[in-house]
């Protein structure tokens, strides 16, 4: 409905109010606000506990597999049964091992690109909202440039044309194209919180622009930082699988996506072996809904409106 | 039956981290059809929860617990949303104050109409009818092609306006419409929306915490504290005499500022907190008049005078009778307060030294537009002097070019020509229009700032005793225990006692008039030797503005420092100031001492802003206030 209606602030825009009722709710419980805020929302809190699932299988995983995943001795091709729950490859090795082992890779990933990928956004977005002027614009056109590249395309071209293959060469990629969309948000939020009076105060008080940055802006940042890395991460994911399952991955290098790849290279459709189809991509999917669940409780964090309080 | 019926409503706050807050306690009253009723207090009394639980905008934690809204004959507690729908908008409006920024900002005014139309499927030309609404609101027709960035905030809040009127609605609820914008924007809008309802007809529910402007239009004014209506009467009646004591002190904060003397008084104390329960008078605390009876008896709401009245003390005709409607006989009803800002002057503030002069500037701001260049003055030759322990106000409308000197005093900018002259320092002289780097952050120490908006002049994320820290870091190299100390101190300074109990909260624990002390306290951190406050006191309650102009007129004689006070209320600048300069599309149009420039304006512009001061007993005499020189 697009009659005027009572301001309801767009998600994403209040990032101030969002961080001042963190910050109060943070000082009551010693964990850090934004969390408290997410733990309250109940899809969230399944998404959160569904993550933690994840992140605990990829610490223990050697614990937790049955054997090693690229131990290939088995028999080849077996269904499901007693001592290999998930059956065999082709080259028999245990798929339910490498399902575990997986996680690890997923996981690895997500953290190591999301990480990388919100640090060039933080500091490239911060930069040109704050500094202004020509830097603004060479930086704006980089993130400009960053948008329209499409990321897939790329991903593929660099990864296929990489003299090394290994998992850090796909997390570097998958950074180098993914950082852009955060980095635009960042600076315009920036912007905004610019021209803050408490910003004006705090060059009255004598601070200098890094502290500034450090103390006065990017506190009032948190939820954004938050959402952009889960932004990140999911995609990261999403990309290392898929560069796996075209083949593009490190062959070394046991993950979900080059599960996906061999299962249909091995002719598990041919075999009826369904458990070894279905089983990554299913952790693929529950690992990527666990994520949206999550989104659920950062739109309430953004959104006064959408809190369960 | 009247247009709508509110009978025993009650609405609870229950937020998660915090205690339940009673906001509305058992609140019944009616509006007739076409009849203008003012809601007013100060914030937080519950007006705006009030006015949203009747629309039934609220949205958790908020909730109903008790009572009944009839509008039309349809009970609105009951409906469902779909005919709450179709109710709003069609037949019940309303206009916040931040409805002008709630515009739609990527489309132009003109579609914005056409969605509003279609939306509720109103048949005929957009454009004829869009025209005919704007020009209701006194708007150019143009205004349709434009986008909302590029109309002022007057300009939007007509727009809202406009569009809550689209649909020719029975009721308008308007919260603080025209909170926060300029004195004779205001004047404008509301004059506009009186001609409105008579012509249209429709009723109309207004809420804010300036009495002032309410008793000027509305016919009934209803009085809230504490959750609860306090005095519902005629406009007329409680012009002639105010029953509630709570009334009668919201009345203190207005005069007439070209009288010989004048004074306003306010309330000490802040509304009570609804989250502990209170037995007897809710205004106990804060009332001149309480008597031991009021602390143990709730009174009840019961007729008096023409309306209902909720005072135990009024209710026995015990009250000193006080007669409205002459700007004299309100002089002594200020002093039923015990604390009145009336502020002494030096005799002669030539004998106070010159702190920084401002010789013959000029700033021009050029533009690009494609090829064409296009230049505003937004200051012309302005001449004038700051003196150690002496105010001077900066009097004009929004656009004039107050805020621009404010930014070539302290620095931020530089004149396009004339000299900013700093002579207040222990050194050499400071050419101002000059510094830059280290030496420009360094000059800013004897140079601070109060701002407008005490909202948005603290970081949210930061505590108070983090935010003083930080120019006491800078200029006084103090850290920790020492830092946290002074901070006490300065918090003391500034009425904020005892300084434990705020250091360690956050900005939004506090109200509007802490937050504003706190920013003071921050400007004085450094020793400053000119202090500029930028409308201090603007987006303030009028009830408390008199008390922070007190406590900068005392900081100005104790610290001895030089004010500029940049206002666009001349009753503030008569009250705090010593000399007045008023500005007028960047020229110093009138200066001198306060009292002969406003007692007797030679100005036109200087006439229009003195016009436009609310002043409820204009309406009482059936004349406005006289000028005496
Ligand atoms: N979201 C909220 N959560 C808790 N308490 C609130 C909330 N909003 C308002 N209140 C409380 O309700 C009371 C009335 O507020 P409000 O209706 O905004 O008053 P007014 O419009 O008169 O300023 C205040 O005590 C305020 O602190
Ligand atoms: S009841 Fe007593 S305390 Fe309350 S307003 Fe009347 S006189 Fe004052
Ligand atoms: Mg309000």
């Amino acid at each position: 409905m697009s009659t005027p209606a009572p301001a309801v602030p767009a998600p994403g825009t209040d990032t101030e109010g969002v961080q001042a009722a963190a910050t109060a709710v943070a000082r009551t419980t010693r964990l850090p606000g934004w969390f408290v805020i997410l733990w309250r929302n109940r899809k969230c809190r399944i998404g959160l506990l569904m993550l933690a699932a994840f992140v605990l299988l990829a610490v223990f995983a050697p614990l937790l597999a049955p054997y090693d995943p690229h131990e290939d001795a088995f028999p080849t091709s077996l269904g499901p049964t007693g001592s290999h729950w998930l059956g065999t490859t082709a080259q028999g090795e245990d798929v339910l091992s490498q399902l575990v082992v997986g996680a690890r890779t997923s996981m690895l990933v997500g953290l190591a690109a999301g990480v990388l990928s919100t640090l060039i956004g933080l500091v490239i977005g911060l930069t040109a909202g704050f500094v202004g002027g020509w830097v603004d614009e060479v930086l704006s056109f980089l993130i400009n440039l960053g948008l329209v590249v499409p990321a897939l395309p790329l991903m593929v071209t660099l990864a296929a044309y990489a003299p090394v293959r290994g998992i850090w060469l796909i997390i570097v990629v998958i950074s180098v194209t993914g950082w852009a969309y955060g980095a635009r948000i960042k600076r315009s939020q920036v912007i905004t919180l610019r021209t803050r009076d408490y910003v004006t105060a705090a060059r009255f008080a004598g601070d200098g622009t890094a502290r500034i940055i450090a103390r006065e802006i990017v506190p009032n940042m948190t939820s954004l930082i938050v959402l952009g890395f889960m932004g990140a991460a999911l995609a990261a994911i999403g990309g290392e699988a898929g560069l796996a399952f075209l083949g593009l991955g490190d062959p070394l290098t046991v993950s979900w996506g080059a599960m996906l790849n061999q299962a249909s290279l091995g002719g598990a459709m041919l075999t009826g072996q369904w458990a070894w189809l279905i089983a990554p991509g299913l952790a693929l999917s529950l690992l990527i809904t666990s994520f949206t669940l999550i989104n659920f409780g950062i739109d309430a964090l953004s959104n006064p409106h959408l809190r369960e309080d | 039956m009247a247009l709508l019926e509110v009978d025993h409503l009650s609405v609870t706050y229950t937020p998660r981290d915090q205690p339940a807050n009673r906001a509305v306690h058992d609140v019944s009253f009616r509006i007739a059809d076409g009849e203008f009723v003012g809601l007013l207090g100060e914030s937080g009394c519950g007006k705006s929860t009030l006015g949203n639980a009747v629309l039934r905008l609220l949205s958790p934690p908020a909730h109903i617990t008790g009572g009944r809204v009839s509008f039309d004959g349809v009970d609105l507690t009951e409906a469902d949303e779909e005919r709450l729908r179709e109710l709003r908008w069609v037949d019940l409006s309303t206009v916040f104050q931040s409805s002008m920024n709630s515009l739609n900002p990527v489309i132009r005014v003109e579609a914005q109409f056409a969605d509003t139309f279609a939306a509720h499927k109103v048949p005929g030309d957009v454009t004829a009818r869009a025209t005919e609404l704007l020009e209701l609101v006194a708007l150019d027709r143009r205004v349709l092609r434009a986008y909302p960035h590029e109309l002022s905030g007057g300009m939007k809040q007509r727009v809202a306006l406009a569009l809550a009127l689209a649909l020719r609605p029975k009721l308008v609820l308007l919260d603080e419409p025209t909170t926060g914008l300029d004195v004779v924007v205001q004047r404008s809008i509301l004059t506009r929306l009186a001609e409105l309802r008579r012509e249209l007809g429709f009723a109309v529910l207004f809420v804010s915490h300036d009495l002032g402007t309410v008793l000027e239009m509305a016919d009934r004014v209803m009085v809230m504290y504490g959750g609860e209506i306090v005095e519902d009467r005629p406009a007329g009646e409680v012009l002639r005499e105010p029953r509630h004591p709570y009334t009668r002190g919201l009345l203190g904060s207005y005069a007439d500022p070209r009288l010989p003397e004048v004074r306003v008084s306010y309330i000490p104390g802040r509304p009570p907190d609804l989250s502990r329960t209170h037995t007897g008078c809710l205004f106990t605390a804060r009332c001149p008049h309480a008597e031991d009876a009021c602390r143990t008896t709730h009174p009840d709401l019961l007729p008096d005078r023409g309306g209902l009245v909720r005072c135990l003390v009024a209710q026995e005709d015990r009250l000193p009778v006080v007669t409205l409607g002459t700007a004299e006989a309100h002089t002594a009803l200020g002093s039923h307060f015990p604390a009145t800002a009336g502020l002494d002057r030096p005799a002669d503030p030539a004998d106070a030294a010159p702190v920084l002069t401002v010789e013959r500037v000029t700033k021009r701001y050029t533009s690009r537009r494609g090829l064409r260049t296009s230049s505003v003055e937004a200051v012309r030759d302005a001449s004038f002097t700051l003196r150690r322990g002496t105010v001077t106000a900066l009097v004009g409308q929004s656009g004039s070019g107050k805020s621009t000197l404010a930014r070539l005093i302290t620095g931020v900018e530089r004149p396009s020509t004339g000299e900013v002259r700093f002579t207040g320092g222990d050194g050499p002289d400071l050419r101002v229009d000059r510094l830059r780097g280290r030496a420009l952050r360094d000059y800013r120490r004897h140079v601070q700032m109060i701002f407008q908006d005490p909202f948005s002049a603290l970081n949210p994320t930061r505590t108070i005793a983090y935010a003083l820290s930080r120019p006491l870091a800078n200029f006084a190299g103090l850290g920790g225990a020492a830092a946290r100390e002074r901070a006490a101190q300065l918090l003391e300074s500034v009425g904020l006692a005892p300084a434990g109990q705020f250091l360690d909260k956050l900005p939004h624990q506090l109200s509007g008039g802490q937050r504003q002390r706190v920013v003071t306290a921050r400007a004085l951190a450094p020793e400053p030797r000119v202090l500029i406050a930028d409308e201090p006191i603007s987006m303030l309650d009028v009830s408390i503005r008199a008390e922070i102009l007190e406590l900068l007129g005392d900081l100005v004689r104790e610290h001895r420092l030089a004010m500029l006070y940049i206002t666009h209320d001349l009753l503030s600048a008569r009250l705090l100031a010593d000399e007045v300069l008023v500005l007028n599309q960047g020229t110093v149009v009138e200066s001198g001492p306060t009292r002969e420039v406003i007692g007797a304006a030679r100005d036109d512009y200087t006439r229009l802003l003195l016009d436009s001061i609310p002043n409820p007993f204009a309406k009482a005499t059936g004349r406005a206030a006289s000028p005496s020189a």
